[in-house]
């Protein structure tokens, strides 16, 4: 009886030790964590800036059809030329065109892209940093489904806008730009669904509280040259 | 003669016209039949303790039952564990789509695989996981790019300075970290905000009044309070309310829930972001039985926008949603 006691005990810790010194996990999780543990954003990011984005901008509306299209019809601008990774009343657009700087401020540029130039109708992002998503959703190129997590798709668009400062921004104010010369750019918007409800582009907006205040595209440049 | 053969066709006409009066009617009852004997759909939640996820469930079980199917709503309680007993009886008990709101982005994982490996397909709603090969989408909510835009809001309400404190959510969960990355992608870029203390309250209303009330203790002189859910968002008010620095501290939340759409109107917190749990949890049941009809092509994950939402524009917004979506 002893003996079987004996047994009993040595079989248990036995059994306790192996079943607490072996972990199982399933293999493809362990896939899944290493993929995203090599995942790169800048390198992501380098990778479409340099042999990406540039073979669609062929595809870039000019800015002043598109303002006037969002001006006259939003759904068919939407239609023809909107873009967005989901379900959302915001769009994104890839545009191209060229104006006359208005207004050279801190971290933006009013541009006037329409005759007689004397208002502006686009923003022009030139500050030190860039939040958003615009260029990335405006290309089109970048499929959320094709990453594990949506944070990596997230850190894209951080290290994109990182680029556009550095090297599309920086070199443009290194020029000095002045108010009065012309510019060229590509760029990318993300424009509200709603947004002119209210206040169409390019018009004096109604009751601002600042005087001559217009509702303005905004845009974050891809491309930026005097002319 | 003439007469009983006239009277003899009548009541035949007559007995094929009740006849065909009959048989319209079992099809119709066979149609109703029919509907409510399209399976079962199980709907499984994070968490029943916080009223965004009561109306995320609630939505989605009605809509399925609107669909025609008989829907069921599982607790997970936030615990992996418990999720993984209720995949286990919802393979058992013969479901035929999963409705799913995960408690953890890698914990869950292997959940959704026992449900793909017994052909139940799962639908994620909300939060979502790291893998894009189990689940047959995920209809997630866009919390980096809400948080971006409330992250600019802040600091216009700022004025780009002052010190503020951030209340965290569940850390393993991804939406708690998408929604501070996206608020400090824009934040940490204006050095006068300066954020005194960074701690987790689970996204949970007690827990952040008790986390807010013992940091007030060590830095009582903040600007605002950025929280990752309108939940931690009611307790930091009722933390601030109770320390008599609620008409100065600033609180934004994250969600759209109807206590801090209430309050955001009352003028008490500042902003929020709205998300969408209806028109997610509406989007789920409607791909299952779009699923369950033969359409298998869904996109891995799609991103649901953020709106944001604060005291200029709060008459556009309703508790989770749109006004003109109610």
């Amino acid at each position: 009886m002893k003996k079987v006691c004996k047994y009993a005990a040595a079989a248990a810790i036995i059994a306790f030790l192996v079943y607490h010194s072996i972990y199982f996990e399933n293999l493809e999780d362990i896939k899944e964590q290493r993929r995203r543990g090599t995942f790169n954003a800048a390198e992501y990011a380098r990778d479409f800036w340099d042999n990406q984005l540039f073979s669609v901008l062929d595809k870039a509306v000019n800015v002043k059809e598109l303002i006037e299209l969002f001006n006259t019809n939003m759904n068919e601008a939407i239609r023809r030329y909107g873009k967005a990774p989901g379900v959302s009343r915001t769009y994104a657009y890839l545009i191209q065109g060229n104006g006359k700087i208005l207004t050279i401020a801190e971290d933006f540029l009013e541009v006037s892209i329409r005759e007689p130039q004397t208002n502006p109708d686009i923003k022009i992002s030139s500050g030190f940093y860039i939040p958003g998503n615009a260029v990335r959703d405006a290309s089109g190129l970048i499929d959320v489904s094709e990453f594990s997590d949506t944070m990596k798709f997230n850190e894209i668009s951080g290290e994109i806008n990182k680029i556009v400062v550095k090297e599309v921004i920086r070199p443009f104010l290194e020029k000095k730009p002045k108010v009065g010369k012309t510019i060229r750019f590509f760029g990318a918007s993300q424009v509200a669904q709603d947004a002119t409800e209210e206040n169409l582009f390019g018009q004096l907006i109604s009751g601002a509280t600042e005087a001559k205040e217009f509702q303005l595209f905004r845009v974050v440049p891809i491309r930026l040259e005097l002319e | 003669m003439a007469r009983k053969f006239l009277l003899f066709i009548i009541l035949i006409l007559i007995l094929t016209l009740l006849a065909f009066g009959c048989k319209q009617k079992r099809q119709e009852q066979a149609g109703d039949e029919g509907s409510k004997d399209k399976g079962k759909i199980a709907v499984v939640i994070s968490t029943l303790n916080n009223p965004w996820f009561v109306v995320l469930g609630n939505t989605a079980k009605e809509r399925a039952e609107q669909l025609g199917y008989e829907a069921t709503i599982f607790d997970s309680q936030n615990d992996t564990a418990k999720e993984s007993d209720h995949f286990d009886n919802i393979i058992a008990g013969g479901y035929t789509a999963i409705l799913f709101n995960p408690t953890d982005a890698d914990g869950s994982i292997a959940n959704v695989r026992k449900a793909k490996e017994a052909d139940i397909p799962t639908f994620c709603i909300d939060r979502e996981i790291n893998s894009n090969e189990v689940a047959t989408t995920q209809i997630l909510s866009d919390n980096y790019t809400g948080c971006v835009e409330l992250g600019q809001y802040f600091v216009k309400r700022m004025n780009g300075k002052g010190k503020y404190v951030e209340l965290l959510g569940i850390l393993g969960d991804n939406n708690t970290w998408n929604r501070s990355k996206g608020f400090h992608s824009v934040v940490d870029n204006y050095p006068e905000l300066k954020m005194v203390s960074q701690q987790t309250a689970e996204f949970d209303r007690t827990k952040a009044m008790e986390v807010l009330e013992s940091t007030l203790q060590a830095y009582p002189e903040i600007d605002a309070v950025f929280c990752g859910n309108d939940a931690m968002a009611m307790g930091a008010y009722q933390a601030l309310v109770a320390a008599g620095k609620a008409d100065k501290v600033m609180v934004f939340g994250f969600d759209g829930a109807k206590d801090v759409i209430d309050s955001i109107h009352d003028g008490k917190i500042v902003a929020t972001g709205m998300q969408f749990p209806k028109k997610m949890a509406r989007m789920a049941a409607e791909q299952a039985d779009e699923y369950i009809k033969g359409r298998k092509d869904f996109p891995q994950k799609v991103p649901v926008a953020v709106e944001l939402v604060t005291q200029e524009n709060i008459a556009k917004y309703t508790a989770y949603g749109r006004q003109s979506e109610q």
